[in-house]
């Protein structure tokens, strides 16, 4: 005799216990097991894009520091080289390198952030996260010697950075560089082999390869499914195709990869810093570019590999100082398309780590 | 397939659920146009010549106080930095408040940390609501207050105190964790003063 | 029944003797306990809440509370007196009268599991003959309150929540239970003061998989991590106690402290020789040992990530009942087989026995579980 069920649908958010932000999804389960989800978004959508178009180019930087505030500096880096390309601008070497460097950094901190959600996620209770914020910590002391703040940077600007490092940042950097590795080793026992992370994460929500590519996913989440696939490589801007690194990829593209690839980037980020800061010229860090800008007529579109993706900016210009259209490729919003077909079948308990894994950012979603 | 099946039977409309969600938005614009006024009673020299502070309310203060539990109110750039500040450098738990409370009944404190959409708006209308008094609001953060940098967007509420009453407002963008930490001890200054047995009435 | 004294009128019928040197009647006796009991309890449970927070923050390389009163010995104090004074929220549509009665159900039986823990040879409230049955019955009862709590609620959250817990707490009595029982087999006894002085060789040493599959259940009977699905603060449900504000929820945030404290004195009682010891007082003994098992216990919940629904199932069936069986048949065996009291060999065998068990079961048994073809 089967027994009657009935599905019913739960939400889940906006307000999350963790630290995801603003995000709903309605979840209909059936008993314990998903059946369908539909996300609900638009809880933090500040009106960005239309906001930029009444400012002029300089100050849309703070506005690109608050889309992915968690990579404040390579989304600055994103929108000054979209920028840089209309107008025409040059940046000096010296910029070239401190932005790598900058960049690089910004890399280690986010993901140090997404690792530690994602294992807050499965339940160790707050230790892990804790660790890694102890590291973010020393990354935030390194930009704060730089330009003053610990979030928003507002440092990579038009033609440049906005100012030199100061005398102490290059022995602290250095430092940073040795200790690193020492704790991202530390970060890998804590619970790579740990049997209960195994048993919640791996083989759990996989993300197949042809459905990666097809659903134009990006950065860690397309590189764990199998896919070799990062900008710096395909496509080199800034001073990448100097420096020496590798891209790892995973093999089956559950969770449990998703979490060992972002691992693997720290210890490359830290190589190409120590490559950057051995290599940094000598010389001005910015060009001198009017305060209000009136860049040619034309689009224009500058893409990085960010810590979460492919971050893009598509500006087009009417040859008046504000642009005329300023449109965000947000990598997280695009990465969330596969999330419906990750989820079913998995059961509640999983929906909040696959939904981790992905490690998304509110504001670069709803912009 | 099944899955679809099941899903078409049994799922609400969308339209029917978002568009309920729409007119509660609307009608909470509607009603939240002009900021909730300050409350500053607590300042006015008659009442505090009338209130007897006893040792009862000494104590009670002091417990109010010492255990404020916050509820996760953690929006955007600026929860981070609250994050930040209950993590292991400047560790809010020092004070007695490490316990974030997932569930509103049983939290003291709602720290709105980061820009308030209208979208978002009714939801922290209802947490507010839900937390049993005594409760305390602190706003953290330029988008908080004003709405920031955002201010005169179509979907910004500006400032929070639009929709609920605030007790304490930490400016900057994002503040520092020092700053947070300072304007927590200012709601406990403000804390010490109440009084338990006026209060009721 | 020993020691029946029919001068004592019918309330002492069946309920175990004084012990022959007390002075003053029964009632007295029954009356200082119960202060006893319900100080140390209180106490502890304040000293323990501090403990908690003070070594979760170390363990995660902070510091805890230590602004409120010197060294913050006073925060679980003003964190008591907050709570106390918090409206009291009823939600509109549940059942009332079960909202009420919830937390007392789930806290009662907490308090009652006191009634037979033994503090020095002799003393404890009442010498039932039958002390871990009883506490395992009345362990038993506060699932109830767990589920009332839930149902009051209203909310569909709260229900999820409670019936995850009460399959949980359901399905690891069993091991509990079975662990017990080779405990007793060794002592002969179920009362918990024969227990601890048949204790000549502490049981931890002659049951260690019997320990290890109690602690296990124990923490599982608690909702702690890794089991502490129930107040899973990064899933979607908050658990039974959502609704809950005010002096209510405090009783429930005690009584899980108060259970906390009832296993980690079971535990010394059965396994660790309860207050026995060289050189101090025997009270002192059963503190210190009390103490270093909540610190085990908070140690745990510091570490290790918690398991999903379906996963502590089958482990709890899957793993830990044969192997509570496997114990139970081996301890029998060895207590027919052997002389009394068990000589030391024992220890030796037991701890490869469980060696062995251990390594098996793991290289067969995987938590994982798997996705579900819709």
């Amino acid at each position: 005799m089967a027994i009657r069920t009935e599905p019913f649908v739960i939400n889940v958010g906006p307000q999350h216990p963790s630290t995801h932000g603003v995000f709903r999804m309605r979840v209909t389960l059936d008993g314990e097991v998903i059946v369908d989800m539909e996300p609900v978004l638009g809880y933090l959508h500040r009106g960005i894009e239309k906001l930029a178009e009444g400012r002029t180019y300089t100050q849309n930087i703070p506005f690109t520091d608050r889309l992915d505030y968690l990579a404040s500096m390579t989304n600055n880096l994103a929108y000054a080289m979209a920028v840089e390309k209309l107008a025409g601008i040059a940046v000096p070497e010296r910029a070239e390198y401190l932005r790598v460097i900058m960049s690089e950094l910004q890399r280690i901190a986010s993901h140090l952030v997404g690792v530690g959600s994602f294992l807050n996620d499965c339940g160790a209770f707050m230790t892990p996260f804790l660790y890694m914020f102890r590291e973010r910590e020393k990354i935030l002391d390194l930009f704060e010697m730089v330009c003053g703040q610990r979030l928003t940077y507002n440092y990579i600007r038009i033609g440049g950075v906005s100012y030199d490092i100061p005398e102490e940042f290059l022995p602290a950097l250095d430092k940073f560089v040795r200790e690193m590795p020492g704790f991202i080793d530390e970060y890998d026992q804590l619970l790579a082999e740990n049997e209960i992370l195994l048993a919640r994460a791996k083989g759990v929500g996989i993300l197949p390869k042809e459905l990666a590519i097809n659903t134009s996913a990006s950065g860690p989440v397309l590189r764990a499914s199998g896919v070799k696939w990062d900008i710096r490589k395909a496509d080199p801007y800034s001073v990448y195709d100097r420096f020496e690194f590798d891209i790892p990829t995973g093999s089956t593209g559950d969770c449990y990869d998703r979490y060992r690839l972002r691992i693997q980037e720290m210890r490359q980020s830290v190589r190409i810093i120590k490559q950057a800061a051995e290599q940094l010229p000598q010389g001005e860090v910015l060009t001198r570019v009017p305060l209000r800008l009136r860049p040619p007529a034309g689009e224009a579109y500058g893409h990085i590999e960010g810590p979460k993706g492919e971050l893009g900016f598509y500006l087009v210009s009417d040859n008046s100082v504000t642009p005329y259209r300023f449109h965000v490729r947000a990598p997280t919003l695009i990465n969330l398309t596969a999330l419906r077909d990750m989820m079913i079948g998995w059961k509640v308990a999983d929906a909040v780590i696959i939904f981790g894994s992905i490690d998304i950012c509110l504001g670069e979603v709803d912009r | 397939m099944e899955v679809d099946d099941i899903a078409k039977q049994y799922v609400y409309s969308d339209t029917e659920l978002d568009s309920a969600e729409g007119e509660a938005i609307e009608s909470l614009k509607a009603q939240s146009q002009q900021p909730i006024p300050d409350s500053d009673k607590w300042l006015s020299e008659e009442l505090r010549k009338n209130i007897l502070v006893t040792s009862v309310d000494v104590v009670v203060n002091w417990a109010r106080r010492s255990s404020l539990w916050p509820v996760n109110f953690g929006l955007a750039c600026c929860a981070f930095e609250m994050i930040a500040t209950a993590a292991s450098r400047f560790d809010i738990a020092r004070f007695g408040m490490e316990i974030f409370r997932a569930s509103p009944r049983q939290a003291d404190l709602m720290i709105v940390a980061g820009t308030v959409t209208w979208k978002m708006a009714p939801q922290l209308k209802r947490i507010y609501d839900q937390m049993p008094e005594p409760k305390w609001v602190l706003a953290m953060g330029a988008c908080a207050i004003s709405g920031g940098i955002f201010t005169g967007s179509y979907s910004v509420v500006p400032g929070v105190s639009c929709i609920v009453p605030v007790d304490v407002y930490v400016p900057g963008c994002p503040p520092r964790p020092e700053a947070l930490l300072y304007g927590i001890r200012m709601l406990h200054n403000k804390i010490a003063k109440n009084s338990f047995i006026t209060e009721s009435t | 029944m020993v020691g029946f004294n029919p001068d004592h009128g019918l309330f002492s019928y069946g309920l175990g003797a004084l012990p022959p040197d007390w002075p003053g009647n029964y009632w007295l006796h029954w009356g200082l306990f119960v202060i006893i009991i319900i100080v140390f309890v209180l106490a502890m449970v304040m000293a323990f809440i501090y403990f908690e927070r003070r070594g979760l923050g170390r363990l995660q390389v902070r510091l805890g509370p230590n602004r409120v009163g010197p060294f913050g010995i006073l925060q679980p104090v003003a964190d008591a007196i907050k709570i106390l004074l918090k409206e009291d929220i009823v939600p509109a549509k549940g059942d009332k009268l079960v909202h009420w009665w919830a937390p007392v159900v789930a806290f009662a039986p907490a308090l009652m599991i006191f009634a037979v823990i033994p503090f020095e040879n002799g003393a404890l409230l009442a010498d039932l003959n039958i002390g871990i049955l009883y506490i395992v019955a009345v362990s038993s009862v506060s699932v109830v309150g767990v589920f009332m709590a839930a149902w009051s609620c209203n909310n569909k959250f709260s229900l999820i929540g409670a019936m995850r817990t009460v399959a949980q707490i359901v399905s690891y009595e069993i091991p509990l239970g079975f662990s017990i029982i080779g405990v007793a087999l060794i002592a002969g006894s179920l009362s918990m003061n024969e227990i601890v002085t048949s204790q000549n060789i502490p049981f931890i040493l002659l049951q260690p998989l019997g320990f290890l599959i109690y602690f296990i259940s124990a923490c599982a009977e608690m909702n702690r991590t890794p089991f502490d699905l129930m107040e899973a603060e990064s899933e979607i449900v908050d658990g039974y106690h959502i609704e809950y504000s005010g002096m209510k929820f405090a009783m429930f945030y005690l009584a899980e402290y108060v259970e906390a404290l009832a296993i980690s004195a079971i535990i010394t009682t059965l396994f660790l020789s309860g207050w026995k010891g060289p050189l101090l007082p025997p009270f002192l003994w059963f503190l210190i040992k009390v103490v270093l098992i909540f610190f085990a216990i908070v140690w745990v919940r510091g570490t290790i990530p918690r398991i999903r629904v379906d996963q502590l199932m089958a482990f709890a069936w899957k793993c830990l009942l044969p192997l509570a069986l496997i114990n139970l048949f081996i301890t029998g065996i060895e207590v027919i087989v052997l002389p009394q009291p068990l000589p030391w060999l024992i220890v030796f065998l037991n701890l490869a026995i469980m060696a062995i068990l251990v390594l098996l079961w793991s290289k067969f048994f995987k938590l994982g579980g798997g996705r579900v073809e819709v």
